[in-house]
């Protein structure tokens, strides 16, 4: 298994480098969030505008490109994998520039916030049903954040893939 | 191993629990909460993928790339 936080430590410091100010979503955006799971997924979210050079960077630290579209990438260096979600829509820039910094052992990292990881990993969810994990951690992000969470916002993100139902779900009085 | 052992230690100080195995068996197979504000779950994650790394020394390398066509946000 790789050293996640050498790792992390690597793709913060290549980042600088780049100019580059992402933001983590998957799940270690989970973990920071309270929800404490055993977890590799190295997952940023970047401006669209930077794809580019970070791709470079990457390459030159020994990562290999199996996937790049336009929204996403997925790069791997052995058994450590790094994916990239590219931010150039509205909603996405918008919960980028509000990610909120956390000082980390890994060094100072920006996060996204709980509503906006919930909406990435509903379009997770939405783009391969079979990846549940992406539905535990919506429902255990909801569990832990019940009180303090932006309805509004959620409802806005669950429109767009409509999911109201789930939502509706989500938040349904338990009989017990 | 030692420096696990106590973050342990003193983590299940911090939850308030005296018995090591009911943590361990209480929280088996389900996302844990550490008390917010109280406890730095980037930590709590390094000290799990500790164990997971001893127990797992080889984790499943992603195969599959991201896919799908409903990239909205």
């Amino acid at each position: 298994m790789p050293n996640l936080s050498e790792q992390i430590r690597e793709a913060l410091s290549m980042f600088a480098l780049t100019g580059t100010k992402p933001a983590l979503i998957g799940g270690l955006a989970v973990v920071a969030h309270q929800v404490v799971r055993a977890t590799q997924d190295v997952d940023f979210l970047l401006e669209a505008e930077a794809a580019d050079a970070v791709h470079d960077a990457l390459l030159r630290l020994g990562y290999q490109c199996i996937y790049r579209s336009e929204d996403a990438a997925n790069y791997v260096r052995d058994t450590e994998g790094l994916d990239l979600l590219y931010a150039h829509r509205p909603l996405a820039r918008h919960l980028l520039a509000q990610a909120t910094e956390r000082d980390t052992p890994m060094g100072r990292v920006r996060v996204v916030s709980v509503e906006g990881l919930i909406g990435f990993k509903l379009q997770g969810y939405v783009n391969d049903a079979t990846r549940v994990r992406d539905l535990d951690d919506i429902r255990a992000l909801v569990r832990v954040h019940r009180a303090s969470l932006d309805l509004h916002q959620l409802r806005e993100y669950f429109a767009l893939f409509n999911q109201q139902e789930l939502l509706n779900e989500l938040f349904a009085p338990k009989d017990n | 191993m030692n420096s696990l052992r106590q973050k342990i230690i003193k983590n299940q100080t911090a939850l308030g629990d005296s018995d090591a195995i009911a943590v361990l068996a209480r929280e088996a197979g389900l996302p844990f909460q550490p008390p917010i504000g109280k406890v730095d779950p980037i930590t709590e994650w390094l000290s799990l993928m500790e164990v997971v790394q001893v127990l797992c020394p080889a984790w499943p390398v992603r195969t599959q790339s991201m896919h799908g066509k409903e990239w909205r946000l």
